[in-house]
């Protein structure tokens, strides 16, 4: 058990961490670029930055938006994501793994307080889930990854808790070890490939959606030609834009004449 | 296009693994990630990288000479991509070289300190100066495509005739210049490769490689980009190439002849067959392959004719380099994987600049089309999400993307802890002292070396190697123990006792021979195989757990430190083997040297005396015994 232990804190632990950080940074150029290319073939180039200025810090305190609807889920939601960020980041024990390894450190949280934000991940984390569970209002919209992430969180931070404030034997400390340093390395595994992406992407969230939901250039060009009525004469203006070369659209021209 | 993607997924994948080595190369260093030493300084970044990048950049000089200085317009359309490959060759060849110097932010220096006896002085300015000249030949070809640039165009299309004149005169000197390198290592290198006239046979193998290299590569896009191949146009250059072959065989032998080195030919040995590997790959089979007549009208045999001895050439530069260096000795530099990545990686993302820069700007006379990208194409609806943007701009990089990330991990996982976090010493575990009293009496006399059975008459002699290199000190620890004073000087040495043991051993807490270690077992108090304690048993509950709030050794441990010890512990971390020891003998050595006024008392081969020759069945026993004493040593009593 203990090779184990060493593999997923040694290995796997360096795959997961830096497929995570680098998934994360590739997410988001993929998203900036796509949201640039997207800007560019508007014609419409007008974008309300102000109002998603706006929208994305009142977003960041979801206790305001949510609370006519959902008070007790959205305040447990900004509960579990705040002590969910903080906790493991600034915790102590992890903080001296960092230190050994790369010879840097930062400061910590008090473990007192450390082991009260733990206790509050689960009870939030577990809060999230049954939430989810029983509203008819969820379930509709959910899928299965909204089901199995609350758990998959609270699993590293049940175990932390227990082998660090438990009374066990060595044996139960290394398979609460074990436990603990796979499902962190899962997590971190899954992370820029499902939602949890939005820990990166959530600035660029309302930028996405305001941008997005535009047409293309010559989208209905492209629509009347797939649906073959290409040579008919057209009553609509043409596109303010005419950066297309002529040859792209032969048939038009043809019927132009 | 199926093909180039294909291949640039590859490519991707190959840079994201060179990615994090180079990550590691330059935070941990070159001895963290190679397998170079101090006898094999020159691997295979030095011998492929910068060697054969060289040698593979000869196509931009030769054909920008056909067609500027010779006038050969035939050949103009091949002028763009082989001063763009000559240009990206040399690109590759400078981040080669800065992967490997040890303190490559250093390199500016070479254009102040001026050290004109040098051949690495003249190497390093000719890749200053003719990639210099090759981004100015180039540059013209990216710039049609700005407006902004039309002046400095015009300007450098002016110059275009003293920038050829100029990159040739370059060229001829720096690839002499890599075989005057090794001329100064007459007796390392083997006489097959060594000679005089090595700047000649360099510069006379690049030429050939240039125009092989252009046959390859025009050959190589032709099939990637589907184009027809210029099989017609690469005929007389390959019959040029054949012929420069020809004169490098005729140099090459005739050169062995001269300095009498013909019979190495026939030698056998493994130098011998590489050396005919060699000129079969680099001259007898591409010559075979381009004067055949059935053979050299075909495009297929042109590119096998190319490919084979492009390969030949950079196997004599990386044979040159390092591989035929006759004072490896014993010692085998094997390349590690990580030295093998970055070669590769370097390579592909030179290839994928070179894809990038035909696709987008005009080296050809017509850009290869995206058939993806073309406007006149319907649209095509994403199946999932019934949305359709566009194609986007640079295709294909969701999937060139998830490549470079996933093998950049990958490579992450595979740097090995120790190397990452090592300061480029090794770790080297010791040994207890050889010849404790009772060994030596109860050993057979056959397993001890003659000067132990003589030693062992005298009792109490130890031979302190705790490496088992045969390198130590003899240490007479019962005269010791007479000097001070008895059985009650014990403490002096022994500080610190194992559990349940009286006068442990050096080598039970000084665990390594240069490093410091950990006199505390963690892993084995916390095992379940070991003490099985809970954590709470020794940290206090409730706090993080560290050495800073544990309860101290002699709680459970009262007999950890002999009464009367002199050397108090301040921590858990044991000094080095070796400091310990000095630590403790110096400083009584210099006091009694300077009260008694003895000052050989004080000096190393006081101690010092050579080298023992241990035979190999010792050696293994104490290998042994050392390996089971660790853990707790109960003393006869208590285990009988």
């Amino acid at each position: 058990m203990t090779s184990w232990i060493e593999f997923g804190r040694g290995p796997l632990f360096r795959l997961c961490f830096a497929l995570m950080v680098l998934g994360l940074l590739r997410i988001l150029i993929l998203t900036s670029l796509g949201i640039v290319e997207a800007y560019q073939r508007n014609p419409d180039k007008i974008v309300p930055w102000k109002e998603i200025r706006n929208k994305t810090l009142a977003w960041l305190l979801p206790i305001g938006r949510l609370w006519k609807q959902r008070p007790i889920y959205s305040l447990f939601s900004f509960l579990f994501h705040a002590s969910m960020i903080v906790t493991p980041l600034f915790l102590a024990s992890h903080i001296l793994l960092w230190k050994n390894a790369v010879g840097f450190g930062w400061p910590s949280l008090p473990q007192e307080l450390a082991n009260w934000l733990t206790l509050l991940v689960i009870v939030t984390a577990l809060g999230l889930f049954f939430g989810r569970v029983l509203d008819p209002r969820s379930r509709p919209v959910s899928r299965f990854q909204d089901y199995l992430w609350p758990l998959l969180i609270a699993t590293p931070f049940v175990t932390g808790y227990i082998a660090s404030n438990a009374v066990i034997g060595p044996r139960t400390y290394q398979q609460m070890m074990l436990v603990h340093i796979y499902a962190a390395d899962l997590i971190m595994l899954m992370v820029p490939f499902t939602k949890i992406a939005h820990c990166v992407l959530m600035p660029l969230s309302q930028l996405v959606t305001a941008v997005a939901w535009k047409f293309p250039a010559q989208a209905g060009d492209r629509v009347i030609e797939t649906l073959g009525f290409a040579d008919r004469p057209t009553w609509m203006p043409k596109p303010r834009l005419a950066a297309e070369p002529a040859a792209a659209v032969p048939a038009k021209k043809e019927g132009a004449k | 296009m199926e093909r180039v993607r294909r291949l640039k997924l590859i490519l991707w994948t190959v840079v994201g693994l060179a990615a994090a080595v180079a990550t590691a190369r330059f935070l941990f260093g070159l001895g963290a990630t190679t397998h170079l030493s101090d006898a094999t300084p020159w691997g295979l970044w030095i011998g492929f990288d910068v060697m054969g990048g060289v040698a593979l950049a000869a196509g931009g000089f030769i054909v920008t000479a056909t067609v500027y200085i010779f006038k050969l317009e035939r050949f103009h359309s091949i002028v763009r991509p082989a001063v763009l490959t000559a240009f990206l060759g040399y690109v590759a060849v400078v981040v080669g070289l800065l992967f490997d110097l040890g303190l490559p932010w250093n390199i500016w220096h070479m254009i102040i300190f001026w050290n004109p006896h040098s051949p690495l002085f003249e190497v390093g300015w000719c890749v200053m100066l003719y990639l210099t000249v090759l981004a100015l030949e180039f540059f013209p070809v990216p710039a049609e495509d700005f407006s902004a640039l039309a002046r400095v165009r015009r300007f450098l299309v002016k110059l275009r005739i003293p920038l050829v004149v100029l990159g040739i005169a370059l060229s001829t000197l720096h690839q002499s210049s890599l075989g005057s390198l090794f001329l100064i290592m007459p007796y390392r290198l083997h006489p097959l490769w060594y000679s005089p006239i090595l700047p000649v046979l360099f510069f006379v193998s690049a030429v050939g490689l240039g125009l092989l290299v252009v046959i390859f590569e025009s050959h190589f896009t032709a099939y990637l980009y589907r184009r027809k191949p210029e099989t017609s146009l690469m005929g007389p250059l390959g019959a040029a190439a054949g012929w420069v072959l020809i004169i490098y065989l005729v140099l090459r032998f005739g050169d062995l002849a001269v300095r009498g080195q013909l019979h190495y030919l026939a030698g056998g040995g493994w130098l011998t067959r590489l050396f005919w590997v060699e000129i079969a790959l680099l001259a007898l089979i591409p010559l075979a392959l381009l004067y055949a007549p059935q053979f050299r009208v075909q495009g297929a045999w042109q590119w096998a004719a190319a490919a084979i001895g492009v390969f030949g050439v950079v196997l004599n530069r990386v044979d040159v380099g390092g591989l035929a260096d006759l004072s490896r000795g014993n010692r085998l530099y094997l390349p590690a994987w990580t030295e093998f990545a970055v070669t590769l990686g370097i390579v592909a993302a030179a290839m994928l600049v070179f894809l990038f820069m035909i696709e987008h700007f005009k080296i050809w006379e017509k850009r290869p089309a995206d058939p993806d990208a073309d406007p006149r194409k319907l649209p095509e609806f994403n199946q999932v999400g019934f949305t359709w943007l566009g194609t986007p701009a640079i295709a294909g990089r969701v999937k060139y993307s998830l490549a470079f990330v996933v093998a950049a991990a990958v490579g992450f996982s595979f740097l090995s802890n120790p190397r990452a976090a090592s300061q480029g010493i090794v770790p080297t575990p010791v040994h207890r002292a050889r010849g404790d009293v009772g060994y030596l009496k109860a050993s057979p006399a056959s397993i001890l070396t003659p000067l132990w059975q003589q030693e062992g008459e005298k009792e109490g002699v130890l031979y302190l190697d705790a490496d088992l290199t045969g390198y130590g000190v003899t240490f007479f620890h019962q005269r010791e123990v007479d000097r001070n004073g008895g059985q009650k000087s014990c403490v002096l040495c022994h500080h610190m006792n194992m559990p349940r043991d009286k006068n442990s051993g050096c080598y039970e807490c000084h665990r390594d021979m240069y490093l410091p270690s950990d006199a505390f077992r963690h892993d084995w108090h916390a095992s379940p195989s070991g003490a099985n304690l809970a954590c709470v048993q020794c940290h206090a509950p409730g706090q993080t757990r560290s050495a800073a709030n544990v309860k101290p050794c002699a709680d459970c441990h009262k007999d950890l430190i002999p009464a009367g010890a002199t050397i108090k512990i301040k921590t858990y971390s044991a000094p080095a083997y070796v400091d310990a020891m000095h630590q403790l003998c110096i400083g009584c050595h210099a006091k009694v040297a300077k009260q008694q006024n003895k000052p050989q008392v004080a000096r190393c081969a006081e101690c010092h005396r050579g080298k023992l020759d241990f035979s190999d069945a010792e050696n293994l026993l104490y290998r042994r015994r050392a390996l089971a004493g660790r853990g707790v040593v109960l003393p006869p009593e208590i285990s009988k």
